[in-house]
């Protein structure tokens, strides 16, 4: 059977819909399936995952996230900035995409936290501020933007950008003094 | 140190001592982190990949106080018996085996430390012990972090630790792993429920290979699931009294199934070793429980002494990937039963270096 979608593919998902007590039956191959019910169907490439087990715990929560969808839409959508994942994709996924998605998803975080995790804040080891060699290289990257900004007469970049440079100058400093 | 080196030795030299157990067979520490401001493999491109590795390479391989020697191997570059074989000898993970084009490793010459750059996150070190050893395995893997942690800025938050991939890992990022042989509470059928009991306390049991996979020859792993809101020493502590209860329900099966039985044992755990000594055709699943009984046996004093190492090696090179590496050529499925059969009796007929004229050496080691 081919796809329905598509009409290329080799159709292996069969979707049941209810419209109005009456079930209709609709073949997709395996991409087509995704884009269209993305919660209905595991993609299965890892039997019994902990990403699976997730999904699995939070299969109620489609239901909050499509609510949330509906009222953030006229706001802002919620993507994560720097690498684009949604919640949903999480969700689909079990894992996020950067380092940001924790910050982006803050609100969702806590909870899923506290079914996997014994609490939601990190008792271990604390990492240690960057070394000064690590400052200084920063500071020399952000002189550089700096340098562009004025170029490009954005002057409030240039302006919050120098405030940065002389907030990690000052770090550095204190750090010596520390040390001394 | 080029590739052939890790592959040919099929015991590495980490696992070359007699421990002092015969129920743990070793114990392993994974550090997951990221790359500060760096996607995470799910969602970077190729080219952020390429930027990690040789971020990778410049900390691990070109600094003059580097103490560690590690060799660098890329994944892409490797054919798939090879990479089969890594996974077998536990030192990569079967997801970055699975890669096409990034993904790379570092190893050290004896094959205790592994670190696994663009797997599930950006870094995974990896550090692995024979026996018990959570304090020794953990602390080697902390000083290599540190070490990283010196030239490499990490995801990191005061509020939710070391970020990770998955929020499964997030915090510490630590997973302690310990394997153990548990034929006596397989036999009596208390696994099931002590799986149970440990899910209830935050630990994971799963089979040889991690996650999804079954276990073979009565080897389980045992591992923390939780890695925010507990303090490592906390999970180290918490693991290892877990795995001690484990042990001590282990100890008292295997004293119930003697008293119980004890011919209709003897007579299962001999035929075991009759079997791997002269059956001609092995298929993993049998040379596993055959292994697995021989354990036991040996453990028990109903079968003749044969080193642990012996029998750690004899676990190790019926695998798969191990058997064609040893024979030299890639087999059929049925080929490969014929000569795992043929190699395990070439192994078990091998004079130990060091039994005293068949005297009970094999204790005092």
């Amino acid at each position: 059977m081919i796809c329905e979608h598509c009409k290329q593919r080799h159709a292996n998902v069969t979707v049941t819909q209810v419209h109005n007590g009456q079930k209709v039956e609709r073949h997709y191959c395996e991409v087509c399936a995704t884009q269209f019910h993305p919660f209905q169907f595991d993609v299965n490439e890892e039997p019994a995952s902990l990403q699976q087990l997730i999904s699995n715990w939070f299969n109620f929560v489609p239901v909050n996230a499509k609510k949330e969808s509906t009222t953030t839409n006229t706001n802002s959508p919620k993507s994560c900035p720097s690498c684009g994942f949604t919640y949903r994709q999480f969700l689909k996924q079990g894992k996020f995409g950067c380092g940001q998605c924790y910050e982006t998803f803050s609100e969702q975080l806590p909870q899923l936290l506290e079914r996997l995790q014994a609490g939601t804040q990190h008792v271990g080891y604390m990492e240690e501020g960057p070394s000064k060699e690590k400052v200084e290289q920063q500071i020399q990257e952000l002189r550089t933007s700096l340098q562009q900004a004025i170029a490009e007469e954005r002057f409030e970049d240039a302006a919050s950008i120098r405030d940065e440079v002389r907030e990690l100058e000052s770090k550095i400093r204190q750090e010596g003094e520390g040390n001394a | 140190m080029n590739i052939e080196h890790f592959l040919t030795n099929a015991s590495p030299s980490w696992m070359q001592h007699e421990s002092d157990s015969d129920i743990v067979i070793s114990t392993r520490i994974r550090l997951a982190r990221n790359i500060a401001n760096t996607r995470f493999p799910i969602s970077f491109t190729e080219q952020e990949a390429q930027l990690i590795e040789e971020k990778m390479m410049q900390s691990l391989l070109s600094s003059y106080d580097n103490p560690y020697q590690f060799s660098y191997f890329q994944i892409k570059d490797m054919p798939v018996l090879q990479r089969q074989i890594l996974v077998e000898k536990h030192l990569i993970s079967p997801n970055l085996a699975r890669r096409k084009k990034i993904g790379s490793f570092f190893l050290t010459k004896d094959e205790s430390i592994s670190i696994l750059v663009n797997e599930e996150d950006h870094i995974r070190i990896q550090s692995l012990t024979q026996g018990m050893n959570l304090k020794e395995a953990f602390d080697k893997a902390r000083n290599i972090d540190r070490y990283l942690s010196k030239s490499i800025a990490y995801a990191y938050e005061d509020r939710y630790g070391y970020l990770t991939s998955c929020p499964t890992n997030v915090g510490t990022g630590l997973r302690a792993s310990v394997m153990l042989h548990l034929p006596a509470l397989t036999m009596m059928k208390q696994m099931n429920p002590l799986i149970q009991m440990m899910t209830r306390l935050g630990m994971v049991v799963r089979g040889i290979y991690g996650e999804g996979s079954e276990n073979l020859g009565n080897i389980y792993q045992i591992s923390n699931q939780i890695t925010l809101g507990k303090s490592e020493e906390t999970i180290l502590q918490e693991l290892q009294e877990v795995v001690e209860q484990v042990i001590k329900k282990e100890e008292l099966a295997r004293k119930n199934l003697l008293m119980r039985a004890p011919s209709v044992l003897e007579d299962r755990l001999s035929r075991s070793l009759g079997t791997l000594k002269y059956a001609k055709i092995l298929t993993s699943e049998e040379a596993a429980s055959c292994l697995s009984n021989v354990r036991l046996g040996v453990s028990l004093g109903l079968l003749e002494a044969i080193s642990q190492r012996k029998l750690n090696e004899c676990m190790l090179i019926m695998q798969p990937g191990l058997i064609q590496q040893y024979i030299g050529t890639t087999l059929q499925p049925a080929e490969r039963d014929m000569y795992r059969a043929k190699l395990l009796q070439e192994k078990l007929n091998e004079q130990d270096e060091a039994t005293n004229n068949g005297e009970k050496g094999e204790d005092f080691l």
